[in-house]
């Protein structure tokens, strides 16, 4: 479970990415954030991945509170989260698998896991062709799907994907959302940011949340 | 550490994509690397060789003992046994009137005639003793406390000096070694630096992914050790080939100079050279990720 109580996020500049934020997110469910850029859905996302720590409120992940103090527990639970990168953050002159199976490696997987997991998290996304195939030489969108394979084959508590819509027309980008949410672990929280407000006006199922000048309106869309 | 064996093949080959992602740089750094090592092994077989030879001399340092003239035989070998037994003295030797005549033609050589001019051989007998250069002082003071030693001609001046040569050598080694060292400290670290930042990409995603921190940094450890060991080898190799023909022009020029058996010091700088590079790569290695670890997220 994820638990915001009134939190704020001032960045050194003086900037506040987000201000007075409440919010509860549980085991399994899927949430939709959505908004204009600049209005607060990165900066979120870096709350619960532990890249900032709220100014002021309280953030707890999985019980884990996102403290500035609580670093190294904070680098536990990313162990536990499945990222999904708005640059990818493949990493370069390593193969598919290669990227993939860096993801698991120390999660304690035994190698014959992690190949496993690795292969079916490939043939989700439609790239198994591509396994031995260096990443530098991948198109945006198979780059996407690259990085949502590797969230997957962690088997995460938690998948974190910031706009993995945005290089994508319309029906691959639909396809990416189905992929987040249907190739689940039902016990899996998912988080989506998206600007693509018109996305997710079909989905039928699962939280959307609309920012705006770093302010929450939740709306629930359907039962999870 | 059951997870470090268990990765132990992907962070090789972490360490080699490494390298091999800044390669020419990666080369010039182990081509200065091991020239720095080279100047280092030169250093140190010089320091070696000369130490060697000092430690020899010093060990056959004479002093010259002379006593009463109207002493008996018996009473000369009850002087060459209280000698012998100083500690510090290790060799004595009685040496009569003609035999130091003699020695003394011999260091004039052409000169010599001059000894003709006397009628009687003017040189006296006396006791040789080789002692070791660092007990000198307290030799002498023992030898001073035994009757009959009329004085002793202890060369103290050449002696002096020799030990100060001695500490000087000694002095200038541990100080090159010691700058060398660092140096090669200093640039195994900068090159790791280097690595870390061009690298930091790579290193964030994995903190991102909650890679615990001695994954993410052993495959930068190997990588400065492979470096580091490959100038290391380098140097080895350049030693190896510079003390053959050192030693090939000096043993057939200056053969009297006492350096140590060839074989010794090469094997002694091959493993010393790698013992050196493994550890200076590990330690320069370990500083330049400490002094790195900036914007960590």
């Amino acid at each position: 479970m994820i638990e915001a109580k009134d939190i704020c996020l001032k960045y050194p500049d003086g900037t506040m990415g987000l201000q007075n934020i409440d919010f509860k997110i549980e085991t399994g469910e899927v949430v939709y954030i959505t908004g204009p850029s600049g209005s607060g859905k990165t900066s979120i996302l870096k709350l619960l991945m532990g890249i900032e720590y709220p100014t002021t409120g309280s953030l707890k992940v999985f019980g884990q509170s996102m403290t500035k103090d609580k670093v190294m527990e904070i680098r536990r639970l990313r162990m536990i989260i499945g990222p999904v990168f708005q640059d990818f953050k493949l990493l370069k002159g390593r193969t598919v698998i290669e990227n993939i199976i860096l993801g698991m490696r120390f999660l304690g997987f035994s190698k014959k896991q992690m190949k496993k997991n690795a292969g079916s998290a490939l043939i989700k996304v439609g790239l198994e062709h591509k396994a031995l195939s260096l990443v530098d030489n991948l198109s945006l969108g198979e780059s996407q799907r690259i990085a949502i394979a590797r969230a997957l084959a962690r088997k995460p508590s938690l998948i974190i994907a910031d706009e993995p819509t945005g290089n994508l027309d319309k029906e691959n980008a639909l396809n990416i959302l189905e992929l987040l949410t249907l190739s689940k672990d039902p016990k899996t929280t998912v988080i989506i940011t998206t600007h693509a407000t018109h996305l997710i006006e079909d989905i039928k199922e699962g939280m959307r949340v609309q920012m705006d000048g770093g302010h929450i309106l939740c709306e629930r869309i359907g039962e999870v | 550490m059951k997870n470090i064996i268990y990765n132990m093949g992907y962070f090789l080959k972490e360490a080699k994509t490494i390298i091999q992602l800044n390669l020419l740089s990666n080369v010039f750094s182990v081509l200065s690397t091991g020239l720095i090592f080279f100047i280092l092994a030169m250093v140190i077989s010089g320091w070696w060789a000369s130490s060697h030879v000092v430690e020899l001399i010093k060990d056959e340092a004479e002093i010259s003992v002379y006593y009463n003239e109207e002493l008996d035989n018996d009473r000369i070998l009850e002087l060459i046994k209280n000698i012998k037994a100083i500690h510090g003295v290790q060799k004595v030797r009685s040496v009569d009137a003609i035999e130091a005549y003699h020695r003394m033609e011999e260091i004039m050589g052409k000169d010599a005639k001059v000894l003709e001019i006397f009628d009687d051989n003017p040189f006296s007998p006396f006791i040789e003793a080789q002692i070791n250069l660092e007990e000198m002082n307290l030799v002498l003071e023992k030898l001073h406390e035994i009757q009959d030693i009329d004085h002793v001609r202890d060369n103290r001046a050449v002696l002096d000096r020799l030990k100060s040569i001695s500490s000087i050598v000694k002095f200038l080694g541990t100080l090159v070694v010691t700058a060398v060292g660092i140096s090669t400290l200093v640039i195994t670290a900068h090159i790791i630096r280097q690595g870390v930042y061009s690298n930091r990409e790579q290193i964030n995603t994995l903190r991102l992914l909650g890679a615990p921190e001695g994954f993410i940094v052993l495959p930068f450890l190997l990588e400065g050790l492979l470096l580091t060991l490959g100038g290391g080898v380098l140097a080895a190799a350049l030693a190896v080939f510079t003390l053959n023909n050192v030693y090939g022009q000096v043993v057939g020029q200056l053969p009297f100079i006492p350096l140590p058996a060839r074989e010794v010091l090469v094997s002694g700088i091959i493993v010393l050279m790698l013992l050196i590079s493994i550890t200076l790569g590990i330690l320069g290695s370990l500083f330049g990720l400490l002094t790195a670890r900036s914007n960590c997220v």
